[in-house]
């Protein structure tokens, strides 16, 4: 009979055991792997979210800027570097940008703000600042003339949860306000009504400027105002210009939010006195995996001169990195400690397999079975049952994973309104399968081999005549 | 008599019985002291929120907090302070100027919160004179001359008050305290240039060090390289009563250093007197009154009764300025209870396993038992028993361990420092003095006695369909 044959057969003597066994690194794969996709999944989501709305995931800098971000430290920007970095083959876009510093005033009120310019239509390829402008805003007054309207008691307390916040899309809307599907015909009329507001992008005709709707409330703007925008431009010229606000926009990152004005890179220019110059321009990129991107920069970094200076996204978000590297592993010592508890659990199976089996295994020896043959039918076993329990685990897993990909979590009502005060988007998105995977088993596979040190050690020292005594 | 059977029985096999202890044991400790470690970060956040951000109560004009406008001013605070220090459980209260303006210095400007406060009231409130950084000056001092300004470290880096320069000095001491000479040696190029900011410092530092010099020795550089001009200058602006635009030049007294970057980057303190002679306030007119409790437990009796006291006005209490903060205490709670309940499930199966295996190798000895009139009840009881000495056991012995594990950390704390920033960021200390209450012990307990007794169940079941007839006769 083959060894395997042996071991499986071996198995089925204590079927509960082997099932009980078989279940708890079931348990372990299943939950580790869940955790850990829902972890990796929303660092994913949030960090796109940061680096495709703001950073970008490259960027060409003036040499001194990322230390000292004045106008000074811009960089020419000229044609010639504009095909220098669309040749790489990585590059699909240059997205340019002239980001600054002002003091913006409107009425009495006055708020540091940073002005943004931006190419109107590149842009769309990455933060796409047109799809974030606001088409609903629960001000004070929407609020109350909403309560005054016939709605759901759920949707009447998350009314009043989200005054004074803003939403660019319906579905959002529907969803943090808690307002069903089947509701929404009715209701969403009324919102439209009383809470619904135009505002119009960048385009030929319309030069005005667009502010963050934090921004926008504190200091009292709505579409059509003026506002003054005061700084220092070029080589300490004064940057000193009046806009009109064509539109508000809602960014998912409250410090961003709070005090930001886009305008059109050239207006930019102008005000700045910095014709030609832009702060940075942003990459946008085909393969945005880490490989892809440090190949890219390093290809870069040999074309460009010593004025242009490459930075990357980790380089760029150092404190959510950081935060995201605490995390990961804070999750990691978690799924560290259900191995622990797993592993011991193991060992005592193969404690009680050695310790019943003690006679048994003297007699087999005694009549003649080699020592080590024993042995690997024990290691055989062991492997079946941590076989079984990984590959359960794993389908188990894969299976609410696979679900959760394509139906990321998304929170209404208190919790939305939690982490979106902290800045990220309400969900919880799975991470699709990936090296995440491997480990489990590779965890799991060790185990078991270091549990089997035991069994195997005192089947060779195994003394038949006290065994068969036993 | 069942339970001293049941104790007897455990020690049977004593390996066997060791592991499952030893498993218990490991996993909760393990639980726990991950519990501690949490349960430290969060009363950390919590304590410094309340000891050097919002107090425990504010009272303001109805709409400063939404436009932070200079005329939403309260009159008669003197008044109004008389009557809040008389209330009982009141530990102190303070006035407060609040104007939102730019703080300039060469070249360098970004937006801030000013506080004009009055120092000695101040100290009764809140803590932030004691988080002043070593070396770098004083608190707000009654004494001294007008326009002095207590600022946060990250600010004055932002503004370049804090600046970078290695010297021969700085590479000498560099060398005595420990650092290879190779290393310092490589810094010797940089003597003397000036680094106005930490990330200009850090590039060029990082041009002649190796990733892993900087990895063991960049903080200590770092400190011994900074430089902080006490009596810096720094320009404030802001607009007056009037929608003028006003300012003045206020000289840094010393820089303060807490656990919350947003905090200390935006919030800047100067004498109250200063602040209202540049706007033209009132002497009895004030923005926001922050009260200080003896017991936190009283902030929702004391607020309701201040807010009978001052009807016109905004009193809110630290739960409704910051909601995420009373939430994130009420919902740890939860995670540390679904968290020991994943390490208990986990552990739930070594159990059943083990209890199997008890009743399976006595099944003889349980027919016997079953046959001379020990009744069902009994063995059912028995088995049951012994599960949860068995799990207890092991579960004392993590509780233990644990416990004495955060009081040694305690004394000292955990030092998380490869991840300051990004605490920091959160408004969390980097530095986390694990703790520990002692009803999370009894729920602990409660837990894994329901655990031994779950575990058991079934095999317990099984023991109870034994023939004894059956029973007896196997092998």
């Amino acid at each position: 009979m083959k060894n395997h044959t042996y071991a499986w057969r071996n198995l089925w003597r204590n079927r509960r055991r082997t099932i009980i066994t078989a279940a708890s690194i079931f348990f372990a794969v299943f939950f580790a792997l869940i955790m850990r996709s829902m972890q990796l999944g929303t660092y994913d989501y949030m960090f796109k979210n940061i680096i495709e709305s703001y950073s970008g995931y490259i960027q060409v800098q003036g040499q001194e800027y990322w230390e000292d971000r004045i106008v000074d430290n811009a960089l020419p920007f000229s044609p010639g570097l504009e095909n220098i970095l669309l040749e790489d083959e990585n590059v699909l876009e240059v997205i340019p940008r002239f980001e600054s510093f002002a003091l913006a005033s409107s009425g009495s009120r006055t708020k540091g703000v940073m002005v943004m310019g931006i190419d109107p239509e590149r842009e769309i390829l990455l933060s796409d600042v047109r799809n974030k402008l606001v088409r609903y805003h629960l001000s004070e007054e929407a609020v109350k003339a909403l309560l005054q309207e016939d709605l759901p008691e759920t949707v009447r307390k998350n009314l009043e949860l989200f005054s004074g916040y803003a939403y660019s899309s319906d579905g959002k809307l529907q969803l943090e306000l808690g307002i069903r599907d089947r509701d929404s015909s009715r209701i969403m009329p009324l919102v439209r009504m009383h809470a619904g507001i135009t505002n119009t992008y960048f385009s030929p005709e319309n030069k005005g400027a667009l502010a963050g709707n934090r921004l926008a409330r504190y200091l009292g703007l709505s579409r059509g105002d003026t506002i003054v925008l005061l700084g220092q431009g070029y080589h300490g010229t004064t940057a000193a210009g009046k806009y009109v606000i064509e539109g508000i926009v809602n960014l998912p990152m409250p410090d961003l939010d709070s005090r930001i004005i886009y305008l059109p890179v050239s207006t930019c220019q102008e005000l700045y006195n910095a014709p030609e110059m832009m702060t940075s321009l942003v990459l946008h990129i085909d393969d945005n995996d880490d490989h892809a991107i440090s190949r890219t920069v390093a290809r870069l970094e040999t074309e460009l001169d010593s004025t242009c200076r490459l930075m990357n996204w980790k380089e760029m978000n150092e404190t959510i990195v950081n935060q995201m590297d605490a995390d990961n592993k804070s999750g990691m010592i978690m799924i560290g400690i259900l191995y622990l508890v797993i592993a011991f659990g193991v060992f005592g199976t193969v404690l009680m397999m050695t310790a019943e089996r003690r006679r048994e295994l003297g007699m087999v020896v005694a009549i003649g079975m080699q020592k080590t043959k024993m042995a690997l039918i024990m290691v055989y076993e062991m492997l079946f049952i941590g076989l079984m329990g990984i590959v359960a685990g794993a389908a188990a897993a894969l299976s609410v994973i696979i679900y959760g990909y394509y139906h990321p979590v998304r929170f209404s009502g208190k919790m939305a309104k939690m982490w979106e005060d902290y800045g990220f988007e309400p969900v919880m998105a799975f991470q699709w399968i990936d090296d995440y995977f491997i480990w489990q088993s590779v965890v799991v596979a060790i185990i078991v081999l270091v549990a089997l040190i035991y069994p195997v050690n005192k089947i060779l020292k195994l003394n038949e005549i006290e065994a068969l005594k036993a | 008599m069942i339970t001293k059977t049941a104790w007897k029985n455990i020690w049977r096999n004593k390996v066997r019985s060791l592991v499952v202890l030893a498993s218990v044991s490991v996993g909760i400790f393990a639980g726990v002291f991950s519990v501690a470690v949490m349960e430290g970060a969060i009363a950390q956040r919590l304590d410094d929120a309340l000891n050097h951000e919002i107090g425990h109560i504010q009272i303001c004009h109805r709409d400063f907090r939404s436009n932070n406008d200079l005329a939403s001013v309260m009159g008669k605070t003197g008044d109004m302070e008389a009557m809040i220090q008389s209330i009982e459980g009141v530990e102190g209260v303070s006035r407060r100027v609040i104007v939102v303006g730019m703080a300039n210095t060469a070249g360098k400007s970004t937006g801030v919160m000013i506080n004009g406060i009055d120092p000695a009231a101040e100290v009764a409130v809140f803590g932030l004179h004691n988080k002043l950084m070593e070396d770098s000056g004083e608190y707000l001092n009654n004494d001294a001359k007008a326009n002095q300004i207590y600022i946060g470290e990250d600010l004055a880096k932002s503004l370049n008050i804090i600046r970078y320069i290695i010297t021969e000095t700085v590479i000498d001491s560099l060398i005595s305290s420990g650092i290879p000479a190779s290393t310092a040696d490589k810094l010797r190029p940089l003597a003397g240039t000036r680094f106005s900011n930490e990330k200009s410092f850090n590039k060029n530092t990082g041009l002649v060090l190796s990733e892993n010099e900087v990895h063991n020795y960049g903080k200590i550089i770092k400190k011994q390289a900074r430089t902080y001009r006490q009596g810096a200058r720094l320009a404030l602006s802001f607009v007056d009563m009037d929608n003028y635009h006003t300012g003045g030049m206020f000289r840094v007294a010393g820089l303060y250093n807490i656990s919350n970057n947003m905090f200390e980057s935006s919030r800047v303190f100067v004498h109250r007197e200063d602040l209202k002679r540049l706007t033209g306030l009132a002497a009895e007119e004030d923005h926001m009154l922050t009260v200080r409790l003896k017991n936190v437990d009283d902030t929702d009796r004391l607020t309701e009764q201040m807010h009978q006291l001052f009807p016109g006005y905004e009193v809110l209490s630290w739960k409704q300025i910051q909601p995420d903060l009373a939430m994130m205490e009420s919902m740890a709670t939860l995670m540390y209870g679904v968290f020991m309940l994943i390490i208990l499930a986990a552990l739930a199966f070594g159990i059943v396993n083990t209890m199997l295996m008890v009743v399976l190798e006595r099944t003889k000895e349980l027919g016997m038992l079953t046959a001379i009139g020990m009744n069902k009840k009994k063995v059912f009881r028995m088995i049951i028993t012994e599960s949860v000495f068995l799990s207890l056991t092991g579960g004392l012995l993590g509780m233990i361990l644990s416990k004495v594990v955060v009081l040694l950390t305690a004394r000292r704390g955990i030092n998380f420092s490869g991840y300051q920033e990004g605490f920091e960021a959160m408004g969390y200390s980097s530095h986390i003095i694990p703790q520990i209450g002692n009803d999370f012990f009894l729920i602990v307990t409660l837990l894994i006695i329901f655990t031994g007794i779950f575990s058991a169940i079934y095999p317990a079941l099984k023991a109870l369909r034994l023939d004894p007839a059956d029973a007896l006769r196997t092998e």
